[in-house]
């Protein structure tokens, strides 16, 4: 059967991919080592700090069988320094988490896997799972989190923060759909894929044949084109 | 195989082989899940995935009349995350049996009929078909073949017989969708790329730095995906 959903995540599947982000967690019963699908578990030995992806945390969680660490960034002091950040700097987002260093050419791995919401995690960036973690984890483990009511507020004026910033960068969105949006978490790259995409494709359209004749010229002008086609591109937008 | 394996096996990386799968399987998930085309069918990595499945299965089999409580603990934690893989191969499977499809759309108020235009796109597309497997490129042509016949019988015998085809490309109108390839999609930037991303026609350019989200069109990145330089998001 064929898969009817258009193209882009929904949001139950952004929710899905994040609960395969690694969280720390402290066991309250012993578990031994699980030989999962999707690799072994360490033993839980309480009370030793374990990590383990976010679904299994839920779920003992859920049977008190392990209380979730909240990652530091989800802490209400460290989402006041990154709300301030995100207000005083209306042309970016706050930047993700560090990455691990990885040598040119070898295997790469990217969110969910890069542990930035165990306990070791830096707490001045916000990782790309940010909203939907943070919602599941209000949701399922409030008495774990430091001020669950300060966090939640927080979390509500950092995202229409954000969002007011999405929104305000369609303005620069051309035929060419070149934009950066470094920093931007899972569940708004979800709310904002339809509408600039949408946005882009139709300028696209709309610009095709000026840039079928831009690339004529390129074609026939050869190889020092290029400082030409940026200026006649740059005449042409007057 | 793809590159990252054959390169992960290379360096000797710590992480379980099971866990590089699990990486591997979600990205190539999200990737067909954005992806305005469909993407090569990473075989190895499914035949492992399913065959990891079956045995996992066939574990909590055995187990299931342990009536232990412990045990039992321990099978629904098994049990749980099965599901989620057969989720996450299950909906990988689906979105390019999507894309195969396309939209055959039987408006039934008016006769509007979009037919079946991808998959003609990828049976006639010896690059797009190479990228099938088997039971996919199998399904594909039959329930092509079942259509067309469904329409010659029920209206395209009517017609007059130049209008019969369904790939038809007369008069500078091909019948044959394909997909669009320059649609805008999200991006990550896995390795730093040092060429400058240019589109042609415009003046945009940019420098992909690691870990940087870039809205572009899908057809001037589509190579970078395929070495595993940028995902899609």
């Amino acid at each position: 059967m064929a898969l009817p959903s258009p193209p882009g995540l929904t949001p139950l599947e952004i929710a899905f991919l994040c609960e395969m982000e690694m969280v720390t967690v402290v066991p309250r019963q012993r578990l031994e080592g699980l030989e999962l699908l999707g690799g072994p578990t360490k033993p839980l030995h309480p009370p030793h700090r374990t990590s383990l992806p976010l679904w299994l945390a839920l779920l003992l969680k859920r049977q008190r069988r392990a209380n979730i660490l909240p990652p530091p960034w989800f802490h209400p002091t460290a989402l006041t320094s990154i709300l301030d950040f995100e207000r005083s700097n209306t042309d970016q987002f706050t930047p993700p988490p560090p990455l691990p260093p990885s040598p040119p050419g070898t295997a790469t791995t990217s969110p969910p896997f890069l542990s930035s919401s165990t306990a070791d995690a830096p707490d001045g960036a916000l990782p790309y799972h940010w909203l939907e973690l943070g919602e599941i984890l209000l949701d399922a483990a409030p008495d774990d989190i430091v001020d669950p009511d300060a966090v939640r507020r927080l979390m509500r004026d950092l995202r229409e923060v954000r969002m007011a910033k999405m929104r305000a960068g369609v303005a620069v969105l051309d035929g060419s759909g070149m934009v950066g949006l470094k920093g931007v978490g899972g569940m708004e790259v979800s709310e904002g894929r339809a509408f600039i995409s949408g946005v882009v494709d139709g300028l696209r359209k709309i610009g095709a044949s000026r840039e079928q004749a831009l690339r004529e010229r390129e074609a026939e002008e050869g190889d020092d084109a290029y400082e030409d086609i940026a200026e006649n591109a740059g005449e042409m937008d007057l | 195989m793809d590159i990252d394996d054959i390169l992960a096996d290379v360096d000797g990386d710590s992480t379980p082989q099971e866990t590089r799968d699990l990486q591997a399987l979600t990205r190539a998930w999200v990737a067909e899940r954005v992806s305005p085309e469909i993407l090569a069918y990473p075989e190895a990595l499914l035949d492992r995935t399913v065959e990891r499945i079956r045995r996992q299965i066939e574990l909590v089999e055995t187990q299931t009349g342990n009536m232990d409580p412990r045990t039992n603990f321990r099978l629904v934690i098994i049990q749980t995350e099965l599901e989620r893989f057969k989720f996450l191969v299950r909906s990988f499977l689906r979105a390019r049996i999507a894309k195969g499809r396309g939209m055959v759309l039987l408006i039934r108020a008016g006769i509007h009929i979009q037919i079946d235009k991808h998959a003609l796109h990828i049976l006639t597309t010896p690059t797009v078909r190479a990228r099938l497997s088997a039971p996919e490129l199998q399904y594909l042509t039959q329930h092509h073949a079942l259509q067309h016949a469904h329409f010659l019988a029920s209206f395209l015998q009517n017609f007059p017989a130049q209008l019969q085809r369904l790939d038809d490309t007369a008069g500078g109108i091909s019948m044959i969708d394909s997909p669009d390839l320059d649609a805008a999609v999200f991006v990550r930037v896995l390795r730093d790329v040092e060429e400058p991303l240019v589109i042609a026609g415009t003046n945009a350019s940019v420098v992909l730095k690691r870990g940087d989200v870039w809205v572009v069109r899908y057809s001037v990145v589509s190579e970078l995906v395929a070495e595993g330089h940028v995902e899609l998001i």
